[in-house]
């Protein structure tokens, strides 16, 4: 043990995280060519692309609309159908419900590759099996969120009041019954909460999906690009934003109110 | 009828054994105090008899059938007519007073009615009797949550009712009310257990409260049993024997009176 040393590195710790920081920070800006000029010099074109946009051109805007309420479907068939099953899924990788270790890996891996993979990247794949349209991209946003809600679920169902189990289990119950009567009604509250907090995730993630061809406006947004429609392109934005904003307000308030429920 | 033939059991974490080497026969519709001071087994040793924990050793038969070795199916028949009662009334908060009764009855229904939220209308006379029995009709639609500690228990009284059992397992029942509620939870659970001829078996912190209302009493030291006999025959002797030499079995017996 060097004595000397602690008091040292303690003194001077502020100047080492600096200097650690410093170092990461340049290695990472050099890395991806961020600079100050080339963001300066980019200025003038980016003032042109987006006088080019205005204004917006409303002539498709049904269209369009049919494209947000579409891809509004999609999340919420992505969303639901992900939660449905994630649900029973869950029950096998929470450590206090299984104990059966061969399970609750494997579905802890399953869990861990759906999530561990993007939407996007889940959406091509998609594609590629079952072709353009709504559906790969119902399959996307399916996929990942039974990664990322199985997660989430079988990680509230651990922290579940295991006194209370006991005493469903004293009844002379069965497991099933177990869970259906002490544990479901513990964790329900918490399980709606990131249903619909996945349901904003999702909206998001679909409306870039129509860039790989898995439906919803980015297929708009994609082919107004390439056919330099500016004017479209702003009003394909300005719907997303309007949407995203108002979905997440929506949902925001309805989650709060189940988490009042909760705290009464 | 609860037969216990040498019991031992010892958490894995631990060098002693919390319960060692407990026999016991208690018969049907007794009501029996198991006292004795924090971590001297008499929790441990009620949680084994409905195998809540299962023992490292030793044999337990509640109605002559031997819940330790059996079977799944066989251990929820047998827990089916053993009613338990928890310190912290472990019920749903969230839900109705009535759906925790009907917890009570879900050994009498298979997965398949449960997993769709069915109880029989048999089921539902057997619970809002039992919350007539207790006193709770007027509460019957609210959520656990807004009820008072006292009612709480109540709650998980007629929870244990209505799985119609032949034994009702108390775990500190009364440890975290008022003086007055204990009083008065002890006065219903006695006197139902005796108009049902329910076996009652209690386990207390308090030793006025076990020679007032169990007709026998066990005292337990270091998971041992060192006392077991009527209350009338409880000696100062005994008392130092089962809670030690500190004068702490004093606040366990004033407390509350």
């Amino acid at each position: 043990m060097n004595e000397r040393n602690k008091p040292f590195f303690k003194r001077y710790k502020g100047i080492f995280i600096g200097i650690i920081v410093v170092v990461v920070y340049y290695w990472a800006l050099t890395g991806t060519n961020t600079s100050a000029t080339a963001f300066a010099e980019g200025i003038p074109n980016m003032i042109d692309f987006v006088q080019r946009m205005f204004p917006p051109d409303f002539s498709n805007l049904g269209m369009f609309l049919l494209k947000a309420v579409e891809t509004l479907q999609m999340a919420i068939v992505g969303s639901t159908l992900g939660a449905l099953i994630a649900l029973p899924l869950s029950f096998l990788a929470a450590r206090n419900i299984n104990r059966n270790k061969i399970t609750y890996h494997l579905v802890r891996t399953l869990f861990d590759i759906c999530r561990g993979i993007n939407e996007l990247v889940w959406g091509l794949i998609f594609v590629s099996m079952v072709g353009l349209g709504p559906f790969p991209g119902v399959l996307a946003l399916t996929t990942h969120v039974i990664g990322a809600l199985g997660r989430y679920f079988s990680e509230s169902i651990e922290t579940v009041d295991s006194e209370v189990i006991k005493a469903i289990m004293s009844t002379g119950a069965t497991k099933i019954q177990m869970i259906m009567r002490g544990i479901i009604p513990q964790v329900k509250p918490l399980f709606i909460n990131y249903t619909l907090y996945y349901l904003e995730n999702n909206f998001r993630a679909a409306t870039v999906l129509g860039l790989v061809g898995a439906g919803g406006i980015g297929m708009e947004l994609l082919t107004s690009m390439r056919l330099f429609r500016s004017h479209e392109v702003l009003t394909i934005l300005i719907i997303m934003v309007v949407m995203v904003a108002a979905i997440d307000r929506i949902s925001a308030y309805i989650r709060k109110r189940v988490v009042q429920v909760e705290n009464i | 009828m609860i037969k216990i033939k040498k019991l031992n059991h010892r958490y894995n974490n631990r060098k002693e054994n919390a319960v060692r080497d407990v026999s016991l026969h208690i018969r049907r519709g007794e009501n029996v105090a198991i006292i004795g001071s924090s971590g001297s087994g008499k929790s441990t040793l009620l949680k084994c008899m409905n195998k809540l924990i299962e023992p490292t050793s030793g044999n337990i038969l509640i109605n002559d059938e031997d819940i330790i070795n059996a079977n799944k199916n066989d251990v929820n028949r047998i827990r089916s007519k053993i009613g338990m009662i928890f310190q912290n009334f472990n019920l749903i908060e969230r839900n109705t007073v009535l759906s925790n009764v009907l917890n009570g009855r879900l050994s009498y229904n298979n997965s398949l009615s449960t997993l769709f939220g069915r109880f029989s209308k048999e089921d539902h006379l057997i619970a809002n009797e039992n919350l007539k029995r207790v006193g709770l009709t007027k509460h019957t639609h609210e959520k656990v949550m807004n009820l008072s500690g006292g009612q709480k228990q109540r709650v998980a009284i007629a929870r244990a009712l209505s799985q119609q059992p032949n034994v009702i397992l108390a775990d500190e029942p009364v440890s975290s009310l008022d003086p007055k509620l204990m009083k008065e939870i002890m006065d219903l659970l006695g006197n139902i257990c005796k108009e049902k001829n329910i076996t009652l078996v209690v386990s207390l912190h308090f030793l006025d409260f076990a020679k007032k209302f169990s007709s026998r009493i066990i005292g337990m030291r270091d998971g041992k049993i060192v006392f077991d006999d009527e209350p009338a025959q409880l000696t100062e002797k005994d008392v130092v024997d089962i809670y030690g030499k500190t004068k702490d079995w004093y606040l366990y017996g004033k407390a509350g009176f």
